[in-house]
Formats: C-alpha cells, sequence, structure tokens
C-alpha cells in the first residue's frame, strides 16, 4: 500500500504576528515554525496505518522554501518513510485551489491508496486543500475524522458533525481523509527514530514542474480587526447587578435560554 | 562548530602586562581561528531532539514539577521510564549498546530542557548517563558494555554513582570504603552518601580503597555493583533544600560480595576513571543549572508584561528591562560555554577545562538568575504558587555537586599556572 501525507509548516501560533511589508501576509521574519497541528496527527494516522498494513510505503510531502525540510524531517522522524518537499519561495501566495493542484500533478502518476491531510492550517485556515485535491484526483473525500480505522479492505471512519454528533462512514481505498485534532494522540519522535530519519531520502521538485495553472485568487489585504470597544461595567447594589446581568444574558447571549 | 571565541590571530593569544613576560592563555582562546568553523547554528537534528525534549517535558514533566517537590517524590514513570521510551537515557552511546548514536550536544540540550520545567528530571537522567553508564562506557569492558551498559542506555535499568562519602567530598583521595579481594570476589564495606538515584537505581558505579598502602589517588578502583547483591543496602534518605523530587541516599555495604568481573578498569585506576566521568558529569550538570536559569528569566519576563503597578507593566520599567537583560545575556553566555564543552567532548577533544568553565559559569548564573526572577516576581515569587523560588532553590545544588564552584575554580586555575 503507498500511503501519501500532505503536510504544512506553519508559524508557532503563539508567536506575536506582524503584518508584512506589502500588506498582503505576515511577516515571516523572527518567527518560530512548526507542524501545522492538525497535519501532527494526519503523519500520526497514516504512521499507524502504514505499521498496521506490511510493507506499507508512506511518502511525506510538503510545499515551500528550504525551511520547510525541518518540519519534514519531523515527520520522517515520526515514521514516514520518504520525504517529497515541493521547492517554493513564493508558496504563501497561492490559493487553496493552486496547491492542490500542484499536489495533484504529483500524486496522479503514483497510485497512492490512501491520502491524509489536517482539515486546515492553523495560518490560511481555508479547509479546502484536502477537497480540492480529491476531486483533481477523482477520489472521494472523508473530511473532518475524528477516528480511523483499517480492516484490510475497507476504511471506517468517523466525522466530526456540528452538534455534537458524529457519523460512520465506510470507504474503498483509494481515499483522501482529512483530519480533525483529537484524531489519535500524535507521537514524538524519538531519539533514535530522529537519528534514523537523517538517512531516509528528502527529494526537492521545483514547483514550475508541478504547477500547470495560473493562480485564481489573491489575499488583497491582511488586517487585524479594529479592536472592539472595553467590557460593560455594571454599578449597584448586588440584587439589581444580578437581574440586570440576566437580562443581559438572555438578550445577547445564548447561555440562558 | 563550537569553536569559542573570536580572536583577531591564527595562533594562540598572547598577553602582554607592563613589566610582564608574556604568557600564554589556556582554554578555549588557544584554538585557531577558523571562520568556516565558526557555525552557530544547532543542525536540524539537534533542533528536533530540542523541540520534542521540550514539548516533552512541557506537556508532561512540568504539570506534576511542583507537587512532587513539595511531596519530595521520584516518579520513575515519568522521570525515568518514559526518558527510556523516548531514547534519551542512552543519547550519546552506540546503537550497538542500545543508544541513540548522537552527541554530547544533543544531550546537554536534552538535560537543559528538561531542567527548565524540572531540575529533579534534568538531574535524574544527568546522573544516569554522565555518572553511571558513560564510565562504563569509557572503561568497561565488552561484557560489561553489554552486560550492563545496554540495559541502562535502553532505559531497561537506572544507574547512580557511589563516590562521595563523609570524609571524601572535594577530596576524593580520602576515600574510605574498602574492597578486598577473597578468591575470585570483591568485598566492599563501607559507606556512601549524597547519591543521586539512589535506591531507585539498579546498578552503581561504586569506588573503593583496593590498595591502603598506596599513595592516597592510587589504591583506588572502581566497581559494578547491583541493586539486590547480598550485603549492598540503603541507608537514610537525605531532606534537601532542592531538587527534591530526585532521591538522594546513602549506600551502605557491609561485606558486599561481588563477583571480580564486576571491577571497572584497572585495579587502581578508580581515580582517573572518578576524575574522567566527572569532566563529563559537569556537562551534565552545567545544562541542568542552564534549564534551571532559563526557565526562571521565562518566568520572569511573563510576569514582569502581565504585572501591572502604577498602572505600568513592570516590564515597562528600565530598572525591570535592565535586570531582566542581565539575566538574559548571563545565561546565553553559560550557554555557549556549555555548547562549547559539549562540542568538544563530542569532537574527541579535551575538555576538562572546558566542561569545568562551563560548570561554573552555569552554576553561578542560575543561581544569581533565580534570585533575581524571585526579586521581580517580589511577594508572589516568595510563595510556592510560582515556581521560581523552587528554581532558586534547585539552582543552589549546582554550585555544589560534582564539583564545588571552588573545586571547578581549581581544575582552571591549576591548568592556567601549570
Amino acid at each position: 500500500m503507498k500511503i501519501l501525507v500532505c503536510i504544512k509548516q506553519v508559524p508557532d501560533m503563539e508567536s506575536k504576528f506582524r503584518i508584512a511589508a506589502d500588506g498582503r501576509w505576515y511577516d515571516q521574519g523572527d518567527l518560530v515554525f512548526r507542524m501545522n497541528e492538525y497535519d501532527e496527527y494526519a503523519v500520526e494516522q497514516a504512521v499507524r496505518l502504514k505499521e498496521q498494513v506490511g510493507g506499507a510505503d508512506l511518502t511525506v510531502l510538503s510545499i515551500g522554501s528550504e525551511r520547510v525540510k525541518e518540519t519534514m524531517k519531523k515527520a520522517l522522524a515520526m515514521g514516514c518513510d520518504r520525504g517529497v518537499h515541493v521547492a517554493d519561495d513564493t508558496v504563501a501566495g497561492k490559493d487553496p485551489m493552486t496547491i492542490a493542484g500542484i499536489i495533484a500533478e504529483y500524486a496522479k502518476a503514483q497510485n497512492f491508496s490512501c491520502i491524509f491531510t489536517g482539515m486546515q492550517s492553523q495560518d490560511r485556515g481555508s479547509g479546502q486543500v484536502g477537497v480540492l485535491l480529491a476531486e483533481m484526483l477523482g477520489l472521494p473525500a472523508v473530511t473532518t475524522i475524528v477516528d480511523f480505522t483499517y480492516d484490510g479492505s475497507l476504511f471506517s471512519v468517523k466525522r466530526e458533525l456540528e452538534g455534537g454528533t458524529r457519523a460512520k462512514v465506510a470507504v474503498q481505498s483509494p481515499a483522501v481523509f482529512t483530519c480533525q485534532l483529537g484524531l489519535n494522540t500524535p507521537r514524538y519522535p524519538t531519539l533514535p527514530n530522529i537519528m534514523k530519519a537523517k538517512k531516509k531520502e528528502l527529494g526537492s521538485i521545483p514547483v514550475d514542474q508541478l504547477q500547470k495553472t495560473a493562480i485564481l485568487q489573491e489575499t488583497e489585504r491582511l488586517y487585524f480587526p479594529e479592536k472592539k470597544s472595553g467590557g460593560l461595567i455594571l454599578e449597584g447594589d448586588a440584587a439589581d447587578l444580578a437581574d440586570r446581568l440576566i437580562g443581559i444574558l438572555k438578550e445577547k447571549t445564548a447561555v440562558l435560554a | 562548530m563550537f569553536p569559542c571565541f573570536p580572536g583577531s590571530l591564527a595562533g594562540p593569544a598572547r598577553i602582554v602586562g607592563p613589566g610582564l613576560k608574556p604568557i600564554v592563555r589556556a582554554g578555549p582562546f588557544l584554538q585557531e581561528w577558523n571562520t568556516k568553523d565558526m557555525k552557530f547554528e544547532l543542525t536540524e537534528e539537534q533542533n528536533l531532539i530540542r523541540d520534542m525534549v521540550r514539548e516533552f517535558a512541557e506537556k508532561e514533566v512540568a504539570p506534576s514539577a511542583a507537587i512532587r517537590d513539595e511531596e519530595e517524590r521520584f516518579d520513575r514513570a515519568l522521570m525515568f521510564d518514559r526518558l527510556g521510551e523516548l531514547g534519551l537515557t542512552g543519547i550519546v552511546f552506540p546503537e550497538e549498546y542500545g543508544g541513540a548514536g548522537a552527541d554530547y550536544l544533543s544531550y546537554a540540550i536534552a538535560v537543559e530542557e528538561l531542567s527548565r520545567v524540572c531540575a529533579s528530571t534534568g538531574v535524574t537522567l544527568s546522573a544516569h548517563l554522565s555518572l553511571c553508564a558513560n564510565p562504563i562506557f569509557l572503561f568497561g569492558s565488552e561484557e560489561q558494555k553489554q552486560q550492563f551498559l545496554a540495559p541502562l542506555a535502553r532505559g531497561e535499568k537506572m544507574g547512580a554513582f557511589g563516590l562521595t562519602e563523609p570524609s571524601a567530598g572535594s577530596d576524593a583521595g580520602g576515600t574510605k570504603t574498602t574492597a578486598v579481594k577473597d578468591g575470585d570476589n570483591w568485598v566492599l564495606n563501607g559507606t556512601k552518601i549524597f547519591i543521586t538515584n539512589a535506591g531507585d537505581a539498579e546498578t552503581y558505579v561504586v569506588f573503593a580503597r583496593t590498595d591502603k598502602e598506596a599513595q592516597k589517588h592510587h589504591g583506588i578502583s572502581a566497581f559494578i555493583v547491583e541493586k539486590g547483591t547480598p550485603g549492598f543496602s540503603f541507608g537514610k534518605k537525605e531532606k534537601k533544600m532542592g531538587i527534591r523530587s530526585s532521591p538522594t541516599m546513602e549506600l551502605v555495604f557491609e561485606n558486599c560480595r561481588i563477583p571480580g568481573s564486576q571491577l571497572l578498569g584497572e585495579l587502581g585506576q578508580g581515580f582517573k576513571i572518578a576524575m574522567k566521568t566527572l569532566d563529563g558529569g559537569r556537562i551534565g550538570i552545567a545544562s541542568q543549572a542552564l534549564g534551571i536559569a532559563q526557565g526562571a528569566l521565562e518566568a520572569a519576563v511573563n510576569y514582569a508584561k502581565e504585572r501591572k503597578q502604577f498602572d505600568t507593566p513592570i516590564a515597562k520599567f528600565q530598572g525591570v528591562q535592565f535586570q531582566l537583560a542581565d539575566m538574559a545575556t548571563q545565561i546565553e553566555a553559560s550557554r555557549l560555554l556549555v555548547y562549547n564543552a559539549a562540542y568538544k567532548a563530542s569532537a574527541g577533544l579535551s575538555y576538562s577545562q572546558a566542561s569545568a568553565m562551563a560548570k561554573l559559569m552555569a552554576s553561578e548564573t542560575a543561581m544569581r538568575v533565580t534570585t533575581q526572577a524571585v526579586q521581580i516576581l517580589g511577594g508572589y515569587g516568595y510563595t510556592r504558587e510560582f515556581p521560581v523560588e523552587r528554581m532558586m532553590r534547585d539552582a543552589k545544588i549546582t554550585e555544589i555537586y560534582e564539583g564545588t564552584s571552588e573545586v571547578q575554580r581549581l581544575v582552571i586555575g591549576s591548568a592556567l599556572t601549570r
């Protein structure tokens, strides 16, 4: 079985973000980068599937500058067999359709049985790449998965829906899965595996070889929303305050029905 | 990769004072200045190791650090077994002995990151790896490495080191514990004190006098003793100021009989083994001190940004900023010394002086920085609600064990004036 997991390198979300000089994205200087959290669950699930299926081969793919290789190394240390780095210094300006197109161009001839990715990235958060990729490859997409099993012929997954409900879905290979937080417990890359990852294949492909279409949408402006005005301060005696507070909670929130 | 400071020179630096003959600077300054070797970036692997250990430390070790300190409780499953699962218990040893085959810098980073949240966990790893597994790796026979080192490196067994005695601390030559040959066996008698990991550890490297007649440094030998050996028991558990989640106990040997095959290295080589082991141990303790200081700095910065006095976060006051600046600068200087010593150990260069300098600087920095952190947190810093008072108590031991600051100065000073 050939498995693909697509990951993205994103800034640590604890970072202090600044808008870049061109006003279209955040300034990437002085940021600490890590693996998109949703993708960590995707990598873990892919490695578990690989470990379950004897003789499986697991490729990790990421698009970006030379810097994203650091994050790919973590995926290799977690258990991926090889890395495919799509070298692209301008990936931040590309829309989900273009990104999915690049991955599809690489994946179309590879006959992957199973493709995992995070349900969204922590920085752009479009949630579209996995679904668009499935569409381009003509594969079924199962999104927002929170549970995954494979019985040797069928993938059985649970999806998280709104309102606390879940849906159980069975799908045949090949298929694309986008992973929700909590799907599993991503492993730490152990020290021996970090050392072994050094020897794993990690090749680069120039993005020009894989990007066949022009960008369809552009982010015009990135900005911080204006700060809302400060909180409401109620004054008076306790009984009166309680009544007014209940009134506000009923009127403006769903806390009290 | 971390040859020390740049000089404008291709040979040894010379300092000439008025009326003095030129003296050659000792230590790292002697290294040739070579631009292409002057790399201060960590490798991708070292960065991955730091990220992994930091994540583990923050998620799993930090949450219980305060309560373990309060209860003086060692949590073996968390503080040792988990380290084994992550491959940290044998970082620097080759794969054939159950290790990960990484370098000393990776080891220093691991101890630093653990100590940043819990100095007790940091010293557990340092004592196990530097003081027990490492001398077996350096001086053990192939059979000893297979039998004792491999389970230590894999984290199946925990290690400890028994050198200090009531009358032999900085003066290791004062060792009074004896080992007497009886047929093929050795019979040990005596008491060791202040032994980190004691009680819980399975494997002990122990020093004993094998020749009463020899000059005091020459009559000492090293032995590997396993927990459970008849005649080997544990005395009282120390009640300590800091690193209270790390067990410290006495080892008691009463006619403890061990096979001749458990002599480590050659007969009478014990003092040399102890000194060589402590050279490496200092990198571990220096890393521990570095981690404690880093943790305290971060706590102080975070607090200073939140805490308002006179309607202003105290971090906006220059008086506070200057303190934080000094703390950060001293920590960074310590880090360079620690990493330089670790680099030298990995590169097979002499690192006795470098590790003494690293430990001296890092431990005194840890004491100063944690004290300042308590000051910045004020009344809150003095309570056990915040971690800085624990860090201050933990920092003190780094100036004492594995060679006091005075002994480090002796090591450095005697090399300078040899």
